[in-house]
């Protein structure tokens, strides 16, 4: 009964973080970064927000590209920004802040992937939902007409479709690559495997990738 | 330079990582091969195709979506004093936790009837949950829905020279407790709750606080009930005095 109590307790919403943020702050540098982890360890709640703030946009584009489901990756950016929460306390530094919230961010949609799989096998994976979030989030440049817009859409929706042909560790990889810029050792460090590793499994990335575009859209030569 | 090889390289050909004498043999491979040529291009193509995705955002904020989860977290040991911002201002409690409500008063009611001068001081747990139950709130600010502190919300003062910390922390020994207060419009204490702690160990404690007097926060120069956090410990106090 106690137990039960207590854990019931735990939903009542209570003390909160105020997620307030200037745009333009940034933790680029090292130092601002350890500051920042140091004041999220000290139980600043102001801290924890202006991290969350400052990096949902990157582990929800990764989660989002990696799963091709914009709400499954509205659930795992929540559920990765709780678990940096969580393991705050035992971030040594050796990486920085980004490629240790990467790790975390692979690591999650390998558990949603698993979990997908096991309970929704048949579901075709929404990329229309995927794409229409992505026109409504990014502004299309003042010039382009309808028709370059339905164009730019469609291409998306290919590369998207291209992509989640691959394997989840492919993936992984070359978005953390083409996309998000990391270096080999980054990648390694994000993926916990060798550099050697990282190497091998991005020419199988990209020769997966090349061919995927190739079949969805016949040999162009 | 086989084809095999050439296209076994193509990736670190891609990033500059290959051997100079390499690169070269690749180089003038693909000059020549018009297969390794068009497979050169193609995964350009590929790549920069991947590159050329546009940024996904979400459309609603992370850092609000999981604030409610963090709430819960946030209420460990080592916790300071925390404030929930105005926008959070909003009935607390929803129907599937009316069950736990009711079991918070009940064991809050031991450490009630632990004290004679109950009938006349705040109850130390009196979140009514009928109000937001029926879909009545009570006006914003009154002791029935208090505000939060936030940038235009001050936290209730304590009066200068209030005796209450060192009577408080008197056998207080390493224990802490993490309450929340409810201090009203008329600077006295209209609510106390345990969120964590022993409440037997808590109840001297408690009843202190329900006596304490504050200077009630003011919106526009109107006092306003405010709800606010407290973290107390035997060792070190972190109350709102400021
Ligand atoms: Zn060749």
């Amino acid at each position: 009964m106690v137990s039960k109590a207590m854990s019931t307790r735990t939903e009542v919403a209570m003390a909160s973080v105020d997620v307030a943020l200037p745009a333009s702050e940034s933790i680029a540098a090292p130092t601002a970064e350890r500051g920042l982890v140091e004041e999220c360890r000290r139980g600043d709640p102001n801290a924890f927000s202006r991290l969350v703030a400052l990096h949902e946009g990157l582990v929800y584009n990764l989660a989002a590209r990696m799963l091709g489901d914009p709400e499954e990756a509205k659930d795992v950016s929540q559920d990765v920004f709780l678990q940096v929460y969580r393991m705050l306390p035992r971030f040594e530094g050796r990486s920085s802040l980004k490629t240790w919230i990467y790790r975390i961010v692979v690591n999650q949609c390998r558990n949603r992937q698993r979990w997908w799989r096991r309970r929704r096998r048949d579901k075709a994976l929404p990329l229309e939902e995927l794409t229409a979030s992505e026109s409504v989030q990014l502004a299309a440049p003042p010039a382009e007409g309808p028709e370059q817009k339905v164009a730019r859409r469609e291409e998306s929706r290919r590369v998207q479709g291209a992509l989640l042909k691959l394997s989840l560790d492919h993936r992984a990889v070359l978005l953390l690559r083409e996309v998000e810029e990391l270096s080999g050792a980054e990648i390694a460090e994000a993926l916990g495997v060798a550099e050697g590793t990282v190497k091998s499994r991005l020419a199988r990335a990209r020769d997966a990738l090349r061919q995927a575009l190739v079949a969805r859209e016949g040999n162009p030569s | 330079m086989k084809c095999r090889t050439v296209r076994s390289h193509l990736s670190s050909y891609r990033d500059g990582e290959l051997p100079a004498e390499t690169t070269r043999e690749v180089s003038m491979h693909i000059g020549s091969c018009a297969e390794c040529g068009r497979r050169l291009r193609e995964y350009d193509s590929a790549l920069g195709r991947l590159q050329a995705l546009p940024r996904l955002a979400c459309e609603e904020s992370i850092a609000a979506r999981i604030h409610t989860h963090l709430e819960v977290e946030m209420r460990g040991p080592g916790l300071t004093l925390l404030f929930r911002p105005a926008w959070s201002a909003r009935p607390l409690f929803l129907p599937s936790l009316v069950p736990a409500v009711m079991v918070l008063l009940i064991v809050m009611g031991a450490v009630i009837s632990l004290d004679r001068e109950a009938d006349r001081l705040p109850p130390v747990y009196v979140r009514n949950t009928g109000q937001q139950w029926y879909g009545r709130v009570p006006p914003s600010g009154t002791e029935g829905n208090p505000l939060f502190p936030s940038a235009t919300v001050s936290l209730p003062r304590t009066r200068q020279g209030d005796p209450f910390w060192s009577q408080a922390l008197a056998g207080m020994g390493q224990r802490s407790f993490f309450i929340e207060m409810v201090v009203g419009r008329d600077g006295r204490v209209s609510a106390v709750t345990l969120l964590d702690g022993d409440s037997f160990q808590a109840a001297p404690i408690l009843d202190m606080l329900r006596h304490q007097r504050f200077e009630p926060s003011r919106v526009r120069g109107e006092p306003v009930a405010v709800s606010f956090y407290r973290l107390i410990s035997g060792t070190e106090v972190r109350a709102p005095t400021t």
